[in-house]
């Protein structure tokens, strides 16, 4: 009799539900919660300077920082565009169909070093105007570059690397 | 969303090829997305509720008649294509009708619709319609042609014997990809035609926008010099924009 009923406790009797990881989450937190919606509460909040979630800022970006709980403008975080002269431009906004395929090889630094250097060294060199270890003479704008001014050009307005 | 992507592919290479828009424009002209989920935000996948089936018929997919077929409230019943692996009928070709009241005639095909396997061929496989009946008009009478199917209903004809021939395509010695007949092995060169565009019939035949167009000339024209500095540096020295002061120096840990 004992037995029956110990093996009647074996049996499983009640399964564990899987509903809820099937469905998915119904209820999760991380609803969105944009600059107009919420409570009044919560738009307090994010008024205030301590809001619970980031502003969000529609893709602008700030043209300051914030110090000491004011705002900071710097003029150059101001985006300028500068559009040249147009005047004279044969280029328009529209390519006619005749025109066709231009098909150039891709112009490495090899070439630019060449187009740019190439010609001192060569005319240096038959002048006899280079020392024992190559170095020029009478050095051109580009050859008397040292490593720290390129630095601050690198970090200049103008260069490319970001 | 791939999913959603894949049944999009539904617009022939063809009708994109004569529309000459480009294929997004297409596609969002066409496609009509009900909800999609906010993008930037990682709790919520990229996915949307939009219609994926539409029903393709001699109406262009950008077209407003286009548009009123698929309305929302617009259920078709299936179309049932067999799938064309290479396209083998272009615009001008000439091919020979198998079936239908004008079986055994020639004709120049006019209209290709990749959507549905179909090709138009001028003057032939037609019915009359009459538009525009009044109480008091009658109404004119027009001849309008058919459709008919690349698969069944029509096939390429042979340049020379004039004879409808199934047709291959193969690779000649120099490389290029040409349509082969294969009872007599001729090549069936692509017709003229076939290079026909809303905007043209053919690229030399084009007729330049002088406002908007830029010439052919001035377009291929290299002016480029090359400088030691770039581009950004190129137009200061250019404008005239001086800037000599250095950012203060930062460490990275």
């Amino acid at each position: 009799m004992s037995k029956t009923t110990s093996l009647f406790n074996l049996i499983i009797k009640r399964n564990i539900s899987v509903t809820t990881p099937r469905e998915g989450k119904r209820n999760f937190r991380k609803f969105v919660i944009p600059n107009k919606r919420g409570s009044r509460l919560h738009k307090q909040n994010q008024a205030s300077p301590n809001p619970e979630l980031e502003i969000d800022k529609r893709g602008v970006r700030d043209i300051g920082y914030v110090l000491n709980g004011r705002f900071v403008k710097v003029p150059e975080m101001i985006p300028e565009l500068i559009v040249p002269d147009l005047t004279g431009c044969d280029l328009k906004p529209y390519v006619s169909y005749k025109a066709e395929d231009v098909i150039q090889s891709e112009f490495t630094a090899q070439q630019l070093f060449d187009a740019v250097y190439s010609r001192k060294i060569v005319t240096d060199f038959k002048q006899n105007k280079l020392t024992e270890d190559g170095e020029p003479l009478e050095p051109s704008d580009e050859e008397k570059l040292q490593p720290e001014e390129a630095v601050h050009r690198a970090k200049r307005t103008g260069s490319d690397i970001f | 969303m791939r999913l959603y992507n894949f049944l999009c592919k539904k617009v022939g290479d063809l009708t994109v090829k004569y529309s000459n828009l480009p294929e997004s424009y297409i596609k969002r002209s066409y496609e009509q997305v009900y909800w999609k989920n906010p993008k930037g935000y990682p709790q919520y996948p990229a996915a949307q509720v939009a219609r994926k089936k539409f029903r393709f018929t001699t109406n262009r997919p950008w077209t407003m008649q286009f548009a009123r077929q698929n309305e929302r409230t617009k259920l078709n019943k299936k179309v049932f294509l067999e799938p064309v692996g290479e396209w083998s009928v272009f615009k001008g070709d000439r091919v020979e009708i198998l079936v239908g009241k004008d079986k055994g005639k020639q004709g120049i095909v006019s209209q290709v619709i990749q959507e549905r396997n179909w090709v138009v061929v001028e003057g032939l496989n037609t019915h009359l319609r009459v538009v525009g009946k009044d109480k008091d008009f009658p109404g004119i009478t027009i001849q309008s042609e058919a459709p008919l199917l690349v698969t069944t209903g029509v096939k390429l004809v042979d340049p020379e014997t004039l004879k409808p021939t199934e047709v291959e395509w193969r690779y000649t010695e120099e490389g290029d990809k040409v349509r082969v007949s294969l009872s007599s092995s001729r090549i069936i060169p692509l017709p003229k035609a076939a290079e026909e565009t809303f905007d043209y019939k053919s690229k030399e035949l084009y007729v330049e926008n002088p406002a908007k167009d830029t010439v052919a000339a001035d377009a291929t024209k290299i002016t480029f010099e090359p400088k030691l500095c770039t581009f950004e540096m190129d137009i200061m020295e250019s404008m005239g924009i001086k800037e000599d002061r250095v950012p203060a120096k930062s460490y990275w840990y």
